[in-house]
């Protein structure tokens, strides 16, 4: 890479390891959070683009 | 041991209907500007020196991001302390424009609970200042505290740590980098997948994918774990400022105090020269290494074919800071607190955590869609979701959403009064009174100092920063006996 771009650019999505195939302690199966709903209401209203829409500046 | 003050600047993310990164800095400067609370627009920077380096020279010029430079042909802004904005709350915090970022640097703080309240309350500034500049201008402002834009482009969450110049240069190195390597394990932020490096579903840290070298005074482009900025912020012959920009910007207020006080750990060992010694061949390697590896599982290499776990280095420095340190209170619990977590994570895996770490509650909350509904890992709206867990705004954000459900362990209520007054009497309470009570004779403040306008002279007052300040000065009926009382002459 040169030093002209972005050191960081964003990667084309390679398969990477599956989560749950790390090896090691397992956890028990993720069960959808408890004490109601306002969790599920809130991603409900999430922009499903909102973050391929997302651009910043570098900061430091 | 020495109690270390402390305090955390966080740069937060903007987004502006309508605008993008090329006008990010005008909108972070103007934004800063419509704060509606009270604050004094008078920074010092006589003192800034960010290319001066700790190892002794100064560099030539900072490394910027070619991307970013691109955004700024042919722009011209006027004077930087316009565009920066500074502004001085009365409880002794900064708010300005950082690159485009709204920052809130905290006041200083000896205490982890007072610096992680502060910290919160930094949310609240940068939220008032953002309603009220899209109340004027007709846009919708989302502020994210995060650290990555997913595409390349990354903001920091800086920790800065009062340390005697006395402590060489190479000792700190040697005593922090191990600590800064491991600690994202129990405070990283956690993000949806990766922007260099191997590729991966999901990693504990936010800034894993952002450093490429081990040491080195640069923060907007190639960035070190160890940063090297010498700008001590007081009396540069006493002290030096350990400028820590490894780490994650955190929602939740018990992984901020945990993050600090195991540097401060760190540093408390480094002065007395009993540090554990951990010789990591590629500290960058191992840093993102750790980000992709929520399990404990993978060895930790070590110079001469050797090998150690990350739990090896944590106890390390917890057996050495119990058996040479004599630590308060707060450090001995977070001590007990790490343990536990580790505990938990090694008998009962990562979901375990997600009361209490970061990215294992970021996580739990994208499994519920992975697991539950069979959303794809590639699927963007998983990155969505890990932006909107950062959505500082209570009636929006994510990681809000779990404080209302009852999902986060000592969640701490926010806290808006943080934001005029200070918990504790160091330096940043006696600027905050002075911004508040004497702002007429205040000409200019910064972290170091105070300079009054008394007329006929100007007088600055050095504020040494390991000194507690007597309560009665915010009584103090005339500037003469706030400087006084200070220590200086009227």
């Amino acid at each position: 890479m040169s030093d002209g771009d972005r050191l960081t650019r964003p990667l084309t999505r390679e398969p990477g390891p599956k989560l749950g195939d790390e090896g090691g302690p397992k956890g028990p199966g993720v069960r959808k959070p408890e004490g109601g709903n306002e969790l599920l209401r809130r991603m409900k209203k999430v922009d499903p683009d909102q973050a391929k829409k997302y651009r910043q500046r570098s900061g430091q | 041991m020495r109690r270390i003050l402390a305090g955390i600047e966080t740069e937060y993310g903007l987004q502006v209907s309508g605008r993008g990164a090329a006008e990010q800095i005008d909108d972070a400067a103007a934004l800063v500007r419509s704060y509606p609370g009270e604050c004094l627009p008078v920074w010092d920077y006589r003192y800034e020196s960010p290319r001066a380096d700790l190892r002794g020279f100064q560099q030539a010029r900072l490394n910027y991001d070619p991307e970013d430079a691109k955004f700024d042909v042919g722009r011209s802004r006027g004077p930087d302390s316009e565009v920066r904005s500074d502004r001085i709350l009365p409880n002794g915090a900064r708010l300005y424009n950082d690159h485009g970022h709204p920052e809130y640097s905290t006041p200083e703080c000896w205490s982890l609970e007072a610096l992680a309240k502060h910290d919160q309350a930094g949310e609240l500034a940068v939220l008032a200042a953002a309603r009220s500049y899209a109340a004027r201008e007709g846009v919708e402002v989302r502020i994210y505290k995060n650290n990555t834009d997913f595409h390349g482009a990354s903001y920091g969450t800086h920790e800065n740590y009062l340390v005697p110049r006395s402590l060489a240069y190479e000792q700190l190195l040697r005593a922090v980098t191990p600590m800064l390597v491991v600690r994202q394990l129990l405070t990283g932020a956690g993000k949806v997948g990766s922007e260099s490096g191997a590729a991966c579903n999901f990693q504990l840290s936010q800034r894993a994918d952002f450093f490429t070298e081990l040491a080195n005074v640069d923060t907007l482009y190639r960035r070190p774990i160890f940063n090297t900025r010498d700008e001590p912020h007081s009396r540069p012959s006493d002290w030096i400022r350990l400028h820590v920009i490894s780490g994650d910007a955190n929602m939740m207020p018990a992984c901020t105090a945990r993050k600090v006080a195991l540097v401060k750990l760190a540093v408390a060992l480094a002065e007395i020269g009993e540090a554990p010694v951990w010789h990591l061949p590629d500290p960058v390697r191992t840093f993102q290494q750790i980000s992709r590896d929520p399990t404990l599982a993978q060895p930790i290499e070590l110079t001469g074919r050797n090998w150690t776990t990350v739990r090896e280095i944590f106890e390390s420095y917890f057996a050495a800071a119990e058996a040479r340190l004599d630590l308060d209170a707060e450090l001995c619990s977070s001590i007990s607190e790490c343990r536990s977590l580790l505990d938990s994570l090694e008998q009962e895996g990562w979901y375990a955590l997600k009361r209490d770490v970061e990215w294992a509650a970021k996580r739990a909350i994208i499994e519920t869609v992975v697991e539950g509904e069979g959303m794809e890992w590639s699927d963007p709206t998983l990155q969505a979701y890990d932006l909107e867990y950062s959505n500082v705004d209570p009636e929006e954000g994510l990681y809000h959403a779990l404080v209302h459900m009852g999902e986060v362990q000592n969640p701490q209520e926010l806290d808006a009064s943080l934001l005029e007054r200070h918990i504790e009497r160091t330096r940043a309470y006696v600027r905050g009174v002075a911004v508040s009570k004497f702002r007429d004779q205040v000409q200019t403040a910064c972290w170091r100092s105070i300079t009054f306008d008394k007329g006929a002279e100007v007088l600055e007052l050095e504020l040494p920063p390991d000194m507690e300040y007597p309560e009665h000065l915010q009584d103090a009926p005339d500037v003469e006996s706030f400087i006084k009382a200070i220590g200086g002459t009227a």
